[in-house]
């Protein structure tokens, strides 16, 4: 138990991935009927929003990460569908080791970050961090792809 | 006297075999055996070192009532330097624990990443053997002696700790205090252990956060994330307005899209001719490392085709309306 694990993976597909992923989902928004008309766009923004993060958790990681799958999950309810997911071992360890990891100095940090990152309340502080880096890669690279699909479609 | 000369020169001498001999030498070796070093018949130099308290306990007790038991009128009938000899006994077994002393300091520096050795004391093996005997026994063995150094630092911020365990690392040894048994030996060691786990993951955020290295402090740092956290999301949510501000004005046609997809996401200029060309190649290739969708077309661009297997049914439709 007091071994460090040495690699922390934060890996994170390449750019394409994450931009398939949200072009389909685009392209699945456009196909419903109400999307186009109505100048109401606060709606459509919200849609589109949350088509990004979605995609975005599918392309990151799917359900191999925490917050992905809290994303995923925060998305499936919000559309009342049900959503499995494989569960996973450690899974109940997790919980009943919660109290032991949240006596630090840095706990109101810790507390404003678990509000920021999906899925946070229920990981402890070192599984927070990576989940962090892991996150913010990911947004990062979602940025890119939206930027770039903004930046293509705005000179016409 | 000359005894007691020999006894006080041979004992600074620091041999305790020598003094085994000694104490044979004054011909009380049977009675003395008898009383005070019953349990060292085992093996001489050894039980003696092992119970050195026993043995000045046993040793005071005949100095200070040698009445008490016959055996003891019989050992003070032998004359003034047995008594001297216990007076001077009682020096050896000092002399003895100072040996320990030291011999325990340096076998523990030299214990560094060795385990188990059997010469360490109690109280000193109740924290170094949970250590040793787990699977990484280097980091484990450091972190033993890092968490007693913590608890003479005295310090609460994290900072002096993450420094005071840095420079126990590159330490050969740790300069150790003589210990109390302590109850929480495994909580502080696992304490230890998941601090060291949450640095290397928060050196790692701090190398993801643009500008995180020069500030020292973790809060600072830990704010830092957080402010860079937030201005991600408030990106994706400006783009999202963004995009759906565009969305009607454009036919929005997915060739067209992947069109000028190509060159903004390649190298970010917008030769969509030339840029054709190139990404299937490289779309190919990272498709087929992440085993997404099989876009694998490699010297033809049909984009029929492409879109026949990538979208499916979508791009029909889309094309009918």
């Amino acid at each position: 138990m007091a071994s460090a694990d040495k690699p922390i993976n934060t890996d994170v597909p390449e750019k394409d991935v994450f931009a398939l992923h949200f072009l389909q989902s685009l392209s699945n928004l456009r196909r419903q009927n109400t999307f186009n008309s109505p100048e109401k766009t606060n709606d459509r923004v919200k849609k589109i929003k949350k088509a990004a993060y979605v995609s975005m958790a599918r392309a990151a990681g799917g359900t191999n990460r925490l917050w992905s799958r809290a994303l995923l999950r925060r998305a499936a309810k919000e559309n009342n569908k049900i959503v499995r997911f494989p569960r996973r071992k450690k899974r109940v360890t997790c919980l009943r080791r919660r109290s032991n990891r949240r006596d630090p100095v840095e706990e109101e940090e810790a507390e404003r970050l678990r509000n920021l990152v999906p899925g946070g309340g229920g990981m402890g502080t070192s599984k927070l961090m990576e989940e962090t880096a892991h996150y913010i890669k990911c947004l990062s690279m979602q940025v890119k792809v939206m930027q770039c699909l903004v930046d293509g479609l705005a000179p016409k | 006297m000359d005894l007691t000369g020999e006894f006080e020169a041979r004992s600074y001498g620091g041999g305790a075999t020598r003094e085994a001999t000694r104490l044979e030498s004054l011909h009380l070796g049977d009675e003395f055996r008898q009383l005070a070093l019953p349990p060292e018949n085992a093996g001489g130099f050894t039980a003696l070192l092992e119970l050195p308290p026993t043995q000045a306990v046993n040793l005071l007790r005949f100095t200070d009532s040698p009445s008490s038991s016959s055996q003891a009128a019989a050992v003070t009938g032998i004359a003034p330097p047995p008594l001297h000899s216990y007076g001077t006994l009682t020096f050896p077994s000092n002399s003895v624990l100072m040996e320990r002393a030291a011999r325990f300091s340096t076998d523990y520096h030299q214990n560094g990443n060795v385990s188990g050795t059997s010469s360490v004391p109690s109280n000193s093996s109740v924290k170094t053997e949970p250590a040793e005997t787990d699977s990484s026994q280097a980091v484990n063995n450091r972190s033993g002696k890092r968490k007693d150094s913590d608890k003479k630092a005295k310090s609460s911020t994290k900072k002096k700790r993450n420094k005071s365990s840095e420079e126990n690392e590159k330490l050969p040894y740790v300069h150790v205090r003589a210990r109390r048994g302590q109850a929480t030996d495994s909580h502080s060691l696992a304490e230890r252990a998941r601090r060291e786990k949450i640095n290397a993951r928060m050196k790692l955020l701090q190398e993801l956060v643009p500008g995180c290295d020069k500030i020292q402090g973790t809060a600072l740092v830990l704010d830092e994330i957080i402010n860079h956290v937030q201005s991600l999301q408030r990106q994706v949510e400006m783009l999202s307005m963004r995009l759906a501000s565009v969305n009607p004005r454009i036919d929005f046609n997915l060739d067209t899209i992947l069109a000028s997809e190509n060159g903004s996401l390649m190298d970010g200029s917008f030769n969509g001719t030339a840029m054709q060309v190139v990404w299937p190649h490289q779309v190919t290739e990272t498709e087929q490392s992440y085993h997404h969708r099989q876009l694998q077309q490699p010297q033809q661009w049909p984009f029929d085709g492409l879109n026949q297997r990538a979208w499916g049914k979508e791009e029909d439709q889309d094309h009918g309306q």
